[in-house]
């Protein structure tokens, strides 16, 4: 229990005997060690970012970034693998971003309450929960066995679609849940109609938000690998390295730094894979980056606030 | 003229909804459809090649050439290494996400926050990579491993890739409990980490259980990261730093060279199928943890 | 407990504000309070809604620490100890100064855990102890009664008067010194008002009792000294009886006829 000291001469004070000592040494214990832990994750990413610079920088060179593969000799560069990594990202965006935007605002805006819409819910939860790999082999099924396409682009990219369809409808769902109702109601209140209403006021309200969502899924395609590798494949032609056609096999950055080290033969596997491995780094920072900028911007625009 | 504006309006709106709910009904027809392609190729491990269901699930012996496909050892592997992954994110995440919400000022979690988000788009190959330059030698050194690769490493870089979600999901479930909870807890003279011990970790269970079984569905699904560490010995672990397989690792390597048709090719498959089914079996978990909440 | 000097000469003080303010940022919420409250009675802060009794109630056990932002000047003397002076901890201070909130928050746990959580905190573990003063403390709340049966069960399925009760029980069961209560039955039905109010009655024969309430009613019910706030001051101070019947100050006056608030 506490005690009230005194001395003749000052006044009372209020003083922690040795239980409570014991409790605020424990608990100042903790807060350090919470502390700790919480900055090794900062320090755990420093040094992630640091050690793959220094791998990496020494491999970066304009003939690594734009040159082509090698298979057997030293000297390979990534630039098709590079092009392949947008290519698809590109492709993939196409796919997914109308479905999901247009999945997302039927289930937030329109759906009532019933058997449709939670099947549609259950629906995309459930391939939220489908492991890449597992959603490779069925693109492999489909695309590459069934459809005969072998491997493509156009395959990959459907797959990687499925793959980040939940994502974005939940991005879309929540960008779309943090614009008021008194929005809604104002303009439906002057007759418009609920897509007018939606188009003109809710989904700019959103923009901000919904762009963040797509830039970080953005990033994720673009480092995606167990899904492609066999749908898209693990080659570029070696005459067109850059082409338009969808339906040929594309090897992206990410795949190439994966068969760089399972199975290349080359005597420079340490270089091109440090290399790729800090390409992929500096894009998902970009990606990063550019998705928390262009948010605010666009929000900034179409809104007029800052969030 | 009002009357003609008005019809169009209405014209409109309603071929907008249609197109919208038939991009809902893509996304059941998606689901369906993979369930029904992974089913009929994956079942053929049984039906067509006449592998009975428990020689798949317990036995070890996997020799595809010879029509042995005993899938245990993979099985076990991907819950080895899920396990091991979870006995270290998942305290660390809850750590990490107690702080976030109690502790942390929010200078510091406007750092710590984007620095989870980071990692959170590293891609799995550069993990893998990172694993493989930086955690393999250092085990090779420091360790009874020999060579470095083996469930350790793997381990302990999949912990690292499901931290972001642990944290993210544990601080959620802390900041949802009302504040009257911690003033009661103060004003009775607990100390800030006895209000965290006592009464927010045992309040919040649910929603960290949540937190724990989604690391977990990360773990189990997780490819090429710890394909590039394992080791990828077709045998069970002997030890901690022991190489092993999971069914993704598995997957990943034999796929490319497998036929279509073949024994390999369906045994693949049923692999395939039996982690979707696990991942699905978690999810299923993670409903019936939040409905037994309220 | 050692006595100070000043408790010997008997002039039972027991909780002294002296010039406090209380800050939200840059917003002074407390202006210059000044209260002395006797030992063993029951002390009322009544006023209009905004006023600042809830802020100031708070002060008297260091719950604004937990306020980031908050700020409070002043001394505030337990038994002659200033509780903000440098070095003195909150623990001890909440130990001896316990709280009741307007709005019932017993933890997700049994009626037991809950009644016995402060004593357990405190360092309390042999079983047997814990059991008599679980029992003890739901007397004195005036819910044994009705939960003997099951303290096992969650405080949550017990009703909004209980719950409050229970909160009641679980501060006394740390055997405070001085209880302060924040409308503690304004979320509640007039019955288990009613039954809060006779338990106040009780407390106040072992513990000072310091109750912010909305209802004058109420306050003239229970309380035999009463503080009037307006806009951040306190304006007056009194016995309830001068408070209501000969009130010194004409806003005072005003809020109890109803002028306003």
């Amino acid at each position: 229990m506490a005690v009230v000291a005194t001395t003749a001469v000052s006044e009372p004070r209020i003083v922690a005997d040795a239980g409570v000592r014991r409790r605020r040494f424990i608990d100042g214990l903790a807060t350090v060690i919470l502390w700790g832990l919480g900055a090794s994750v900062i320090l755990m990413l420093a040094a992630f970012v640091i050690y793959l610079f220094y791998l990496g920088a020494s491999a970066i060179s304009w003939q690594f970034l734009t040159g082509s593969p090698q298979e057997t000799t030293a000297g390979g560069g990534i630039g098709p693998e590079i092009y392949n990594s947008f290519y698809i990202l590109v492709l993939t965006l196409i796919f997914t971003v109308p479905i999901a935007l247009a999945a997302g605002v039927y289930l937030q805006e329109y759906a009532k309450p019933g058997m449709f819409r939670t099947i549609v819910q259950f629906s995309a939860e459930s391939l939220a929960t489908v492991p890449s790999i597992v959603m490779g082999l069925f693109g492999l099924l489909v695309f590459v066995y069934y459809f005969h396409w072998g491997f493509s682009a156009l395959g990959g990219a459907v797959t990687l679609t499925l793959l980040n369809l939940p994502a974005l409808m939940r991005v879309t769902q929540e960008a779309l849940s943090s614009v008021p109702d008194s929005l809604r109601e104002a303009s439906m209140g002057l007759g418009a109609t609920r897509w007018q209403t939606i188009y003109r006021t809710v989904i700019p309200s959103a923009i901000g938000r919904m762009t963040t969502g797509i830039v970080l899924i953005a990033g994720r395609i673009f480092g995606e690998t167990a899904a492609l590798i066999f749908t898209a494949g693990l080659s570029v032609s070696a005459n067109h390295p850059y082409e338009l056609n969808p339906m040929r096999s594309a090897e992206t950055l990410a795949i190439h730094l994966w068969y760089t080290h399972s199975e290349s033969i080359v005597p420079d596997v340490d270089r091109i894979g440090n290399g790729s491995a800090l390409v992929l780094l500096v894009m998902v920072l970009i990606f990063n980056v550019s998705a928390r900028v262009a948010g605010r911007a666009l929000t900034k625009r179409f809104t007029g606030r800052s969030s | 003229m009002i009357a003609v504006q008005a019809k169009r309006s209405h014209t409109i709106e309603r071929i907008a909804v249609w197109v919208l709910r038939a991009a809902a009904t893509f996304v059941i027809v998606a689901i369906a459809a993979l369930i029904l392609y992974l089913c009929f190729e994956g079942l053929k491990t049984f039906t067509v090649d006449r592998l009975p269901v428990w020689q798949f699930l317990f036995t070890s012996d996997f020799d595809p050439t010879a029509k042995k496909g005993g899938a245990s050892i993979f099985i076990v592997g991907t819950i080895v290494v899920t396990l091991f992954a979870l006995c270290i994110g998942g305290p660390f995440g809850i750590a990490v996400g107690a702080f976030l919400s109690e502790i942390a000022p929010p200078r510091m979690a406007g750092i710590l926050k984007p620095a989870i988000e980071v990692l959170v788009g590293i891609p799995s190959v550069v993990y893998g990579w990172l694993g493989l330059r930086l955690l393999v030698p250092f085990l090779r050194e420091h360790t009874s491993s020999a060579s470095g690769f083996g469930l350790a490493a793997a381990g302990i870089v999949l912990s690292i890739m499901i931290l972001p979600t642990v944290i993210s999901l544990s601080e959620d479930a802390f900041r949802s409990l009302p504040g009257a909870l911690r003033e009661g807890s103060m004003a009775l003279g607990s100390t800030r980490w006895q209000t965290i011990v006592r009464v927010l970790l045992p309040s919040a269970s649910s929603g960290l259980s949540v937190a724990l079984i989604l690391g977990m569905a990360r773990a189990i699904g997780e490819t090429l990261a710890v394909q590039m560490v394992l080791g990828n010995a077709t045998q069970f672990a002997n030890g901690l730093f022991a190489p092993t397989a999971a069914l993704t690792t598995e997957i990943v390597i034999d796929m490319p060279g497998a036929t279509q048709g073949s024994f390999l090719e369906h045994e693949l498959f049923s692999m395939a199928l039996f982690l979707l089914l696990m991942a699905m079996a978690l999810i299923l978990l993670v409903r019936f943890v939040l409905r037994k909440r309220t | 407990m050692i006595e100070s000097p000043q408790q010997r000469v008997g002039t039972r003080e027991k909780l002294v504000a002296k010039d406090v303010n209380i800050y939200y940022g840059s917003f002074q919420a407390i202006k210059h309070a000044n209260l002395s409250i006797p030992e063993n009675t029951v002390h009322a802060l009544i006023g209009p809604s905004g006023c600042g009794k809830s802020t100031f109630l708070r002060a008297l056990d260091r719950m604004h620490d937990l306020t980031p932002g908050a700020r409070v000047e002043g001394e505030v003397l337990l038994d002659g100890a200033n509780i903000y002076a440098q070095g003195a901890d909150p623990v001890v201070i909440r130990h001896r100064i316990g709280m009741v909130f307007q709005r019932p928050n017993p933890f997700p746990k049994t009626i037991f855990e809950n009644v016995v959580y402060g004593p357990k905190i405190h360092g309390e573990r042999n079983h047997t102890r814990l059991q008599e003063i679980c029992e003890r403390s739901l007397r004195q709340a005036a819910l044994w009664d009705e939960v003997k049966d099951r303290l096992n069960r969650s405080a949550l399925d017990l009703s909004g008067g209980q719950q409050q009760r229970l909160c009641i029980a679980r501060v006394l069961a740390v055997e405070p010194e001085v209880i302060l209560m924040d409308e503690p039955a304004s979320a509640l039905d007039p019955i288990a008002t009613s039954k809060i109010e006779d338990l106040i009655g009780e407390l106040k024969e072992h513990y000072t009792v310091v109750i912010v309430t909305h209802s004058m009613q109420q306050a003239a019910r229970i309380s035999e000294f009463t503080a009037f706030f307006h806009l951040g001051e306190i304006v007056e101070v009194g016995t309830t009886n001068d408070i209501f019947t000969r009130p010194k100050e004409k806003r005072t006056e005003d809020y109890i006829t109803g002028r306003f608030g």
